[in-house]
């Protein structure tokens, strides 16, 4: 959360909040009443604000603006007569205060871009988180203190534990941030061309999708079945290491409880240079030590392996 | 690579010179905002550096970087670039161009290093009998990295104000080129891999179109979307030797004469003593026509959409084809209860193939087996999903809410052809939320998931002890060689085996305090619980525990500090020990 630089009081009166909630609806009706008190006047009391909200991004799409000369503090707080007669901070619409019951849409009045089509039915929105708790809109543009993804962490601070494990997307090297794949307004993921989970990873990793004649089933019900993309402690973020995860749904090949000859520089016959060094227990450190250095392929492939009774479907070329 | 640096190049330049001038062909009052921020890094990994510097390459020497922002506005026009150069794999450029409400342009470059470990493969090596493991590394002290460039733009176009139609537009470019470490797999009687270093290239580009307008009192809008994947890179080859028997010395082939043997590893295989290309990247479009809508309906607000789209992979033009609807209709019943439904539907159907396999043990004595299939993905399947939240406003200071819904995945052909499993689930879920104002929220929340017939591996287990013994192909089939083949104990499994919960708990809490606008203090912890004891082999348990505790200080808007603590700990306990010792 990021914190308000404006501090703000709650009272209990249920007038007030009746007033306010009757402001926040004809605002949303209108955002481009001409100024009942003029900007000059908040500056009395609210002057490190206001001199902040001239270099922020609206105070500068204000300015220029000659469809926007009319707007003012007003024009998101709604009427400050009340206010600014009684001193009272109830009785002005703080941003900060807003939530989904009714005056929601404040900001979404101005920002109709298709971007916030989901806002409505967002979880953020649905949790009661407001464009104020992420958003600082007097403060100077590009000058936000915190990171974005700073900012994710203070509410999803387990996702920041995992980020930093040895094998995450680069959201802490700054090459990626939550927005790389998440929408905090909820609407539908930027090139997501289908309504389907695996498609955000395929917008990065398009390599994977096939569709593939010899198929690895789990890449085509949820590659989240095998890799964790917050991060994990085993490599390419697989949620165990090899070959504990494949053997979670796959028998071990059966030469693995075979005893190796123990023998070193193991001449190969017919192929001369190549020697191999076995062990007693050589066959195990062969095959439980990684699955994907022989079923390499193992998001999907066009082409067979070798063996027939296996009908091509190894994932090994 | 050198086509896209000339892209690159060309659309920067374009973007950064007609606002230029533009902006500068206005009369009124302009502002101009140059900040340049020159520094230096260093970086020393003592250990591991891949491991722990995926990203970052940890040069030890003093390394310069720089910053650049620039600013230009006049009137309604602004312009913005800014730019990192970290180092010459590491650079960062984001432009932004606004001309008031008529054009929108965003564009952002990056580039990044992925350092990737070599694979020994020292841990293969193994002989028994008749069978044994080896390996050749063809690529002894290669340096694995991957360099990956993004080009990202987005663009808006004001068509007509009438109708606040707009012209929309996208595309992205992404690069990968480096080396990779490719590991062939020749199988069968001589397992034998060789390790090559093989140069990467593959390019993803997509371009998204569309345009969105009012009619009435509903907001249209229409996607189209092309994305295409290749790899540029020559394809890795293999010589896949000669099938033969690792104990007899006869070499097998189409002119060699074998051992009886010997030979019974020619026809066990669909190909050997050839070279051919392995670990070959799919070349892939995908086209999509996406039609959104939203609007007020009744007392609430709908949201709706609904897409086509089309892969094809080009090498096999295998397609898939999947159509999808998302429904989402929010209403406030009353002042303090707003009830928000959501609904979608999808159905994915993939082409099916017929594989033609050789004949198993053609050409020698006794029967054979025709091993050919027809192809039926896993992917072919509808899914569909439906929840209602409901929440309501306790307190001014208190929002809770109540949320339960059902999802289905309907596998048409997987694990069996037109048997495929069926998996649903339902869910509750309460939340609550605490606040007062932006100085303080509190979260809680508890989820319940119960998920019949999760997904399961299609092969199963092997046998459970005591289950049977299987007989030598030659007592159920005379002519065959007296042995047990490696498939006919794959036939015989029958349990089901998965990670796949069918119960699941979560609990999270979070609690954030900002005292005043320059100190934010944040806490949680998140408990997971997922256990599945419908399995005929063993139990499923996995749980997680995540608490964090994290200050921000922001001594100004140019200053900000972090510290904090976060943990995770995961604890999973599977069928892994029946499938390790089974066989």
């Amino acid at each position: 959360m990021i914190c308000s630089v404006s501090g703000n009081r709650e009272r209990k009166g249920v007038c007030a909040r009746l007033l306010l909630a009757a402001l926040a609806v004809c605002l949303t009706i209108s955002m481009t009443v001409s100024a009942e008190v003029e900007n000059s006047i908040c500056a009395d009391c609210h002057d490190e604000v206001s001199e902040m909200f001239h270099n922020s991004t609206h105070g500068i799409v204000f300015s220029g603006d000659p469809s926007l000369e009319k707007a003012s503090c007003e024009s998101c707080h709604g009427s400050a007569v009340d206010h600014a007669n009684d001193g009272d901070p109830e009785l002005i619409i703080n941003p900060a205060n807003q939530d989904q019951f009714g005056a929601k849409e404040l900001c979404l009045s101005c920002h109709k871009d298709h971007g916030f089509d989901d806002w409505a039915f967002s979880s953020h929105n649905a949790a009661d988180v407001t464009c104020a708790d992420c958003h600082q809109v007097h403060v100077a543009a590009g000058t936000q203190p915190v990171s974005t993804t700073e900012m994710c962490y203070n509410c999803h601070g387990d996702v920041r534990a995992t980020m930093h494990m040895p094998s995450a997307h680069p959201v802490a090297e700054g090459k990626m941030t939550c927005q790389n794949c998440h929408d905090p307004h909820g609407g539908s993921t930027k090139f997501a061309l289908e309504a389907d989970s695996r498609e955000l990873c395929f917008t990065c990793h398009a390599g994977k999708e096939g569709p593939f004649a010899y198929e690895h089933a789990p890449v085509n019900e949820d590659c989240m079945i095998c890799h964790n993309p917050h991060g994990t402690v085993a490599d390419n973020m697989l949620k165990q290491s090899e070959p504990t995860l494949c053997l979670n749904c796959h028998p071990m090949h059966f030469h693995t409880a075979g005893i190796g000859e123990d023998r070193t520089d193991y001449a190969i016959d017919g192929e001369p240079g190549r020697t191999l060094n076995s062990s007693p227990t050589a066959w195990k450190s062969s095959m439980l030590t990684k699955c994907t250095q022989c079923h390499t392929v193992i998001h999907g492939s066009d082409n067979p392996s070798q063996e027939i009774p296996a009908q091509g479907q190894g994932l090994t070329r | 690579m050198k086509q896209f640096t000339t892209y690159v190049t060309a659309v920067i330049i374009a973007l950064l010179l007609i606002p230029a001038m533009v902006i500068a062909e206005d009369g009124g009052d302009k502002q101009r905002d140059l900040s340049i921020w020159l520094g230096g890094h260093t970086t020393e990994f003592t250990d591991n550096t891949k491991k722990v510097g995926e990203y970052n390459k940890g040069e030890n020497e003093f390394l310069p970087e720089f910053m650049l922002d620039y600013y230009m506005k006049s009137g309604n026009k602004m312009m913005s670039l800014n730019g990192h150069f970290y180092d010459d794999e590491n650079i960062d450029a984001h432009y932004k161009l606004t001309i008031g409400n008529k054009f929108k342009a965003k564009i952002d470059f990056g580039s990044m290093v992925a350092q990737k470990g070599r694979d020994l493969l020292e841990n293969i090596g193994a002989k028994k009998g008749p069978k044994m493991l080896s390996y050749t590394l063809l690529d002894e002290d290669a340096d694995y990295k991957t360099k990956r460039s993004d080009i990202e733009g987005d663009y808006q176009l004001l068509l007509s104000k009438t109708n606040n139609i707009r012209l929309l537009a996208a595309h992205r470019s992404t690069i990968e080129t480096g080396h990779e470490q490719k590991i062939s797999t020749g199988h069968c009687a001589n397992c034998h891999q060789v390790s090559r270093k093989l140069e990467v290239d593959r390019q993803t580009h997509t371009v998204e179109a569309g345009v969105a307008g009012e009619a009435g009192k509903f907001d249209l809008a229409y996607l189209f979307g092309y994305r295409t994947f290749k790899s540029n890179a020559p394809d890795a080859i293999n010589h896949y030797d000669d099938a033969r028997h690792p104990t007899n010395t006869v070499i097998t082939g189409s002119d060699t004469t074998y051992t009886a043997s010997a030979g019974e590893f020619v026809p066990r295989l669909i190909y050997q003593d050839t070279t051919l290309p392995y670990g070959v990247y799919p070349e892939t479009e995908k086209m999509s026509h996406k039609l959104k809508v939203k609007g007020d309906v009744g007392k609430g607000r709908f949201a709706g959409a609904v897409s086509i789209s089309q892969a094809k992979n080009k090498h096999t033009n295998l397609t898939t084809d999947a159509v999808s609807g998302v429904a989402n209709y929010a209403v406030l019943l009353n002042p303090k209860t707003r009830l928000l439904t959501k609904l979608n539907v999808s159905q994915i159907q993939a082409d099916d193939a017929i594989i033609d396999l050789p004949t198993h043990r053609e050409g020698l004595s006794g029967p054979t087996q025709d091993f050919d299939y027809t192809f039926y993905s896993s992917l072919d399947r509808t899914t569909a999903g439906l929840s209602a939240e409901l929440i309501r406003k306790v307190n001014p200071k208190l929002t809770a809410s109540l949320k339960a819904g059902y999802s289905m995945v309907d596998r048409d052909d997987y694990p069996v052809y037109q048997n495929g499993t069926k998996t649903s689930k339902m869910f509750g879920q309460v939340k609550l939320r605490h606040r007062k104002g932006l100085t303080y929220s509190t979260n809680f929340k508890y989820r319940f998931e119960k998920i019949t017939d999760p997904y399961v591996s299609g092969r199963g287990l092997f046998e459970s002890k005591g289950r049977g013994v299987i007989l030598p192909l030659d007592t159920v089939q005379p002519g065959y060689p007296g042995w047990v083949f490696y498939y006919q104990r794959e036939e015989l499994r029958y349990q089901d085996i998965t990670t796949m919960p069918t119960e699941k708990h979560d609990i999270e809490w979070s609690s954030n305090w900002c005292p005043n606008s320059k100190v934010g203090i944040n806490m949680g912890m998140k408990i997971g619980l997922d256990k599945n004891n419908d399995l005929d082999s063993l139990d499923v348990k996995q749980t997680s525990m995540q608490p964090n505790l994290s200050i921000n200080f922001n001594p100004n808007s140019k200053i900000s500090l972090t510290t904090g603590f976060s943990y995770t700990q995961y604890d999973s306990r599977g069928p892994v020990t029946i499938a390790l010792f089974d066989g």
